[in-house]
């Protein structure tokens, strides 16, 4: 037995980390969130768009294998914005993100009935990172000539005013990758000083809070716990509130194991000089 | 009497009016752009509630002038603008706007942009409540392109001075010996190799997420260079996998040379440098799968990764090779360090080249490096002094970003 | 030839790596339409790189397949996955390759959707679980600072979930400190020594001290 418990197998740990994702799951565990400052101010930042009637520009810089984590941010801002008659134009450093983007444009459009053309539209997917950020910088239309259904960005009511990323009045990048601080605030933010958000997976998270402290960032979402936050500002029930059961009793479980292994360490463990 | 009277009610109407008047008014081109613009300046007035100043323009200075901004009294100070303005107590008492167009007489739905070497005539005119304008004296300027972002001259001169320690420290290199501590992830890569020699084993090499123009990219082909140097002379097979291909072609050119260094150009193949998969996730299910089916006994992961991390190292520790990772993603290190058998941390993974080649110039610049690190540290603890202490914030100015 | 390939891309290294930080400084519009020149020209190159990845993968498995390889079959759903995938996206739901993409119907759509979704949603998945395994494995409290390490870990990861606020009302607000201090002062310690070694690593390049990016190290 002690043997077995300095050294479980892991499988019994995966076992009871799928457990512990699917019987919260069927079981719709609804637990109170509370939100926090960060994902607060994002919210904040969308209403006083709203307020002035302006345009935001969302980059979807986000996978399948992420999304997860960070669609139901994509659709919760989304939602927010439609509600609010928040401008938004879409893009993406990341191929795959097309489809999710489209899909969760989609899906928010039908629901507020925002119009294609003057209240959204998705630039698509663009080589390039920092150079296309460059270029957007100064000259959008010539970054963006034409948005993912082929309509010119010159004369798309929506596209056709905005000349460069200092004329969004906010950006907010969905991320799972480098995006947020290797392209977006080194080549745009830093330089067009618009004002910048952030919704990322949980593992991102911790990089970025010296980019919140020195202003470059106003605010952040981070993994599923900060989608649920938005959509609990939001009053919208979506995905990412009906996930935070799964993810506290995962969590709670990894815990267990963990304090189970040193607790094992410290009885048996030292004198064999460290369990592995 | 009656006189006397009608003299004091038109002394006070006027300087009642001059009062509302907005007073200071400047105009001059708008520094640190590539023209197109010009600033307005103006004092700060108690005005009634209500009150918007409305920034007029003209291309002559009889007029006539047309609607260019509307400030609301409350906001645009220059102090909110400490870049431009800088930090002193005056600009709380001084308004900006940056004017880039105004109104089209034509059509005013249209705008009219700024040009330069144009003079234009500005005219800052209060609107009080009930449209009573106060308009003031006339200023005029022209647009025209900056030579030098004179926000930026901190960053310039900061970004010089550390450039300078660096260039010093290689030059420095090149006099004497210099000391590197010992980095025991790099000690152990011939061990490494050495192994999978033995074992008749290929080594795997893999490349992180970012692209070329990544720091921990080109830090990592540098450390593939050393790597297929001596796979190719202990006669190694050498498997290098790529996400990107600018990199997978550098990759190539890379192991290409060093095998030819060598004296073993026969023993490279084309085929062992390869573009895996664009995709993270599919980048990581497919090396998965090799190193489960072709059992490496050696895995070397060098650059920026993300979640796939663990996802490798944990499955290459399960194959039983030996792994040394090196990433500069903090985020990653506690996985690495728990799976793999030695990790380079951030910087030392920046420092493996000179590490490995013992090349003056290269220690010289670590050397460079350090000092700097010890010129930011006297630098905080002085900043955090005078700043929580004395309430003194040059040094924080000093070293913001604008 | 060594000029081909050495010197001339050492110049290059030095004159756009100088262009990179000059117009940094220089608002003109001389210098601003340089560097969007320059930006666009890396966007064409990093479009082509595209094309010679495809090459190397295609041949890398057209190799496997015909010498049959351990595994091979896989080498072969390669190519599978590659025709239809291409072939779906030039049909693009019967409207041809010459409009845009279709992203909510047809069979590139489903195959996003039903394939690649859900294989590289599998892929993240299994990080939770190997996660797990390796906490338990190696997370030991073995000196005093992997015992604070382990403790604000544990306070985090209970914080950060909506379950944390159900056991200790003050459990958010502690591992949001945790988060924007502790954290925050060491995320920024690294990163400035992190940016130090990306300037130092960039005027090696800049100046031609660091080659070995060329291949085959110092000659």
């Amino acid at each position: 037995m002690k043997e077995f418990l300095l050294t479980i197998d892991r499988r019994i740990i995966f076992i009871f980390v799928a457990l512990g994702v699917i019987i919260p799951s069927l079981a719709t565990v609804r637990l109170p969130i509370p939100i926090t400052e960060d994902v607060k101010a994002i919210y904040d930042t969308i209403e006083e768009v709203s307020a002035k009637n302006g345009t935001i520009l969302i980059s979807f810089d986000y996978g399948p294998g992420s999304m997860p984590e960070v669609q139901p941010m994509a659709l919760a801002v989304l939602r927010h914005c439609f509600r609010k008659n928040v401008k938004v134009i879409g893009m993406s450093h990341w191929p795959t993100a097309v489809g999710l983007a489209q899909e969760a444009f989609d899906i928010a459009s039908k629901e507020f009935g925002a119009q294609y053309g003057e209240d959204y539209t998705y630039l698509g997917y663009k080589p390039g990172g920092g150079s296309l950020v460059i270029n957007m910088g100064r000259n959008f239309h010539d970054a963006f000539q034409k948005d993912l259904q082929g309509s010119n960005t010159t004369e798309l009511p929506i596209t056709k005013n905005i000349n460069g990323l200092a004329n969004f009045d906010y950006v907010i990048c969905l991320a799972a990758g480098n995006t947020p601080d290797g392209i977006w605030i080194p080549f745009g933010q830093e330089r067009y000083k618009f004002k910048f958000g952030l919704g990322c997976t949980a593992v991102m998270a911790p990089d970025q809070y010296p980019y919140l402290q020195s202003g470059q960032m106003n605010g952040m979402m981070g993994g599923l716990a900060g989608a649920a936050e938005y959509e609990t500002l939001i009053e919208t029930s979506g995905k990412a509130i009906a996930g935070m059961g799964a993810q506290s009793f995962v969590h709670l479980i990894i815990i267990a194991f963990i304090i189970l292994g040193n607790v094992m360490y410290f009885l048996y463990g030292r004198q064999k000089g460290g369990a592995q | 009497m009656r006189y006397f009277l009608c003299c004091i009610i038109l002394v006070l109407c006027a300087a009642q009016l001059y009062a509302q008047q907005p007073t200071g008014v400047k105009a001059e081109d708008t520094p640190n752009d590539s023209g197109g613009s010009i600033t307005v300046v103006w004092n700060r007035a108690e005005l009634p509630d209500g009150t918007m100043y409305k920034i007029a323009v003209s291309e002559s200075e009889t007029g006539p002038f047309h609607p260019a901004a509307s400030i609301d009294p409350s906001g645009n100070l220059q102090s909110s603008d400490p870049g431009t303005f800088g930090h002193g107590t005056e600009t709380s008492q001084m308004h900006f706007a940056k004017i880039a167009e105004y109104d089209d007489p034509v059509d005013p739905s249209k705008k009219i942009a700024i040009e330069n070497g144009k003079t234009y005539y500005v005219q800052v005119i209060a609107q009080l409540p009930y449209d009573e304008v106060f308009p003031s004296a006339i200023a005029s300027t022209e647009a025209y392109e900056n030579f030098f972002n004179t926000l930026k001259t901190n960053n310039f001169v900061l970004g010089t001075i550390f450039s300078l320690i660096i260039l010093g420290g290689i030059f420095l290199a090149q006099k004497r010996e210099l000391f590197i501590r010992r980095i025991a992830g790099l000690e152990a890569l011939d061990e490494a190799l050495g192994r999978a020699t033995e074992m008749g084993k290929p080594v795997l090499f893999i490349h992180g997420l970012h692209p070329m123009g990544s720091v921990s990219t080109i830090a990592a082909i540098n450390v593939l260079a050393r790597v297929a140097q001596r796979t190719a002379e202990f006669n190694t097979e050498l498997r290098v996998a790529n996400q990107d291909p600018v990199v997978m072609a550098v990759s190539q050119e890379v192991v290409k040379e060093s095998y030819l260094n060598a004296g073993r150009p026969d023993a490279y193949s084309e085929n062992s440098v390869f573009m895996v998969a664009t995709e993270q996730f599919s980048y990581a299910a497919a090396l998965d799968g090799m190193m489960v089916r072709d059992r490496p006994a050696t895995n070397i992961m060098m650059g920026y990764f993300y979640a796939e991390s663990l996802l490798l190292a944990e499955t290459g520790a399960s194959t039983g090779a030996i792994q040394i990772a090196g990433t500069d993603s903090y985020t990653q290190l506690p996985f690495f360090i728990t799976t793999c058998d030695y990790t380079l941390m951030g910087e030392e993974l920046y420092a493996a080249s000179a590490y490995l080649s013992r090349e003056p110039k290269l220690l010289g610049s670590l050397k460079g490096q350090d000092i700097g690190k010890a010129v930011l540290l006297i630098v905080m603890i002085l900043g955090t002094i005078l700043t929580t202490i004395l309430g003194n914030q040059t040094l924080t100015h000093i070293f913001t970003a604008y | 030839m060594l000029f081909l390939r050495r010197t001339l891309p050492l110049i290059i290294a030095f004159v756009v790596g100088m262009i990179g930080i000059l117009v940094f400084y220089i608002p003109h519009s001389g210098a601003q339409s340089l560097e969007q020149e320059l930006a666009t020209w890396d966007r064409i190159v990093a479009a082509f790189a595209l094309v010679l990845g495809i090459y190397s993968l295609m041949r890398l498995h057209w190799s496997r397949v015909r010498r049959q390889q351990a595994a091979w079959g896989y080498s072969f759903l390669v190519f599978v996955g590659f025709v239809i995938t291409t072939l779906f996206a030039i049909y693009n739901d019967g409207i041809g390759p010459f409009e845009p993409q279709v992203l909510n119907s047809g069979p590139f759509d489903w195959m996003y959707k039903y394939v690649q979704v859900p294989a590289d949603a599998t892929m993240f998945s299994i990080l939770a679980f190997f996660i797990a395994s390796a906490a338990y494995r190696t997370f030991r409290a073995r000196t005093p600072e992997a015992a604070i390490l382990l403790i604000s870990a544990i306070i985090v990861m209970i914080g950060r979930v909506p379950i944390g606020a159900s056991i200790y009302q003050g459990l958010p607000e502690i591992a949001q400190w945790m988060m924007d201090v502790p954290n925050l002062a060491a995320k920024r310690g690294i990163l400035l020594g992190v940016s130090l070694g990306i300037v130092a690593t960039s005027l090696r390049i800049i100046f031609g001290v660091e080659r070995s990016y060329l291949g085959g190290g110092e000659e």
